[in-house]
């Protein structure tokens, strides 16, 4: 009796469906456990990624030839989309040069890791921590204080950004603070959670459609195999669909970096 | 499910060695871009466009200078058109000159040929002339001689006849 009832517990956790859960994002240490240089499944994604950027992206620059290759040809479209397309187009020629080398780190970084979910064998995006969103995020302001201080200096910086003009004084009470708080936490934390929900949700839907496909047509085997085809549909479409998050994230915290970077500057006559 | 709150609250919660990666991988990558890969790029732009420009310029000088060229041709071309017309123009009087010079000559020689033809036609007329003369004065001579039955011929016989007459012709002055 207490065999078989063992055996049903086996089938039917055998039968239960893997699903993705957050843990996926807080991936145990496998190296250097307990330094500060611990390396997790995400940041060794995360390095390699970078190792392969940078060696496709150097041996590109270093082969680069007056007359293009086809891929020496995308990557500069690439270069030209970033400087006019988000750069130029939000801070003009003139202020946009200085920011073109930050705006194209951010994005094609960000692009590379975002896509990192769609990679088989990486199967998670090097970008899925809260913290990478972060650090980039906190880049993008640090560059958006220092360019508010040497344009306006700090005093009227900040008088700017937490006063602005035309609106009655009694509402400064409430609005200073809030301004204030906006300028601190609440644009970086929103560049940072956007990117970082957008890539948790992204992998989260995308792998509950492969693990359903895996748990209808292989574990079950059964009539149900209609809706193993339905969620291997669903989970193609999510495929394309996550690349595409995956570039419009990139290209939605480049041109906010820009947008945020140029509001520091004073209003142009 | 407190497991799974708490789980959720982690994501949210940066790690230290999260942290420290994270910022060496934008070290890296921001010095990459700033210092080696858009300073390559750049350089090529300036490369291309230096050699766009150099190209634009090179055409124009080619231009030019097939401007110059189609000029120079058409001055040449123009020079050829006067040149040809003034030599046709000398060679059509030249023409016309040894044209003219060959009718003049043609009409002189005609003229001469006419005038020795002439002549010698006169000079054979009078020849012919002198010797119907001769003739019919022999005929005549003969014939007289066969009317008188003398020999006409004999100088003697014709001083002798001339006297005759002369003498006859003087009595018939007398007479008158």
């Amino acid at each position: 009796m207490i065999g078989s009832f063992g055996i049903g517990a086996v089938t039917l956790a055998e039968a239960q469906m893997e699903k993705p859960s957050v843990q996926d994002f807080l991936p145990p240490e496998i190296l250097f456990q307990g330094t500060p240089f611990a390396i997790n499944r995400i940041i060794f994604v995360r390095i390699l990624a970078t190792i392969i950027m940078l060696l496709v992206l150097g041996i590109t620059a270093a082969r680069a030839k007056v007359v293009p290759s086809r891929w020496q040809s995308a990557v500069e479209w690439l270069i030209d989309f970033v400087k006019n397309s988000i750069v130029y187009q939000v801070m003009g020629e003139v202020r946009g040069k200085r920011y073109v080398p930050m705006i194209t780190t951010v994005f094609l970084s960000l692009l590379v890791f975002n896509l990192c979910g769609e990679v088989p064998g990486f199967n998670i995006a090097a970008s899925a921590t809260i913290t990478l969103p972060l650090v980039f995020a906190m880049w993008c302001f640090c560059q958006y204080w220092i360019a508010g201080i040497r344009e306006k200096g700090i005093g009227k910086f900040l008088k700017d950004e937490m006063f602005p003009a035309g609106v009655p004084w009694p509402v400064y009470i409430l609005l200073a603070p809030i301004q204030l708080l906006e300028l601190l936490i609440i644009r970086p934390f929103s560049l940072t959670i956007r990117l970082f929900a957008n890539m948790v949700s992204g992998h989260l839907i995308l792998a509950l459609c492969l693990s359903a496909t895996q748990y209808f047509l292989i574990t079950l085997h059964n009539w149900m195999i209609t809706f193993g085809v339905i969620t291997f549909a669903a989970s193609m479409f999510m495929y394309l669909f996550e690349i595409l998050v995956a570039c419009l994230q990139a290209y939605i915290f480049a041109i906010l970096t820009t947008a945020y970077i140029n509001m520091s500057y004073p209003e142009l006559d | 499910m407190v497991t799974l709150a708490e789980g959720g609250a982690d994501l949210f919660i940066p790690k230290v060695y999260d942290i420290v990666w994270s910022l060496i991988i934008l070290i890296i990558v921001a010095l990459f871009f700033y210092k080696f890969f858009l300073p390559k790029f750049q350089s090529v732009f300036d490369e291309r466009a230096e050699k766009i420009k150099g190209g634009m310029a090179k055409a124009e000088q080619a231009q030019k200078d097939a401007d110059e060229m189609k000029k120079e041709f058409e001055a040449k071309l123009a020079e050829a058109r006067i040149d040809a017309s003034q030599k046709r123009d000398n060679a059509n009087a030249e023409a016309a000159r040894i044209i003219a010079e060959a009718r003049s000559r043609a009409a002189t020689e005609a003229a001469q040929i006419t005038e020795n033809a002439n002549r010698s036609i006169e000079a054979m007329k009078q020849k012919a002339l002198v010797e119907v003369k001769a003739q019919i004065n022999q005929d005549a001579v003969r014939l007289a001689a066969g009317i008188l039955q003398r020999d006409l011929t004999d100088a003697a016989v014709q001083q002798d006849m001339i006297d005759k007459q002369i003498d006859g012709m003087a009595s018939a002055d007398q007479g008158k």
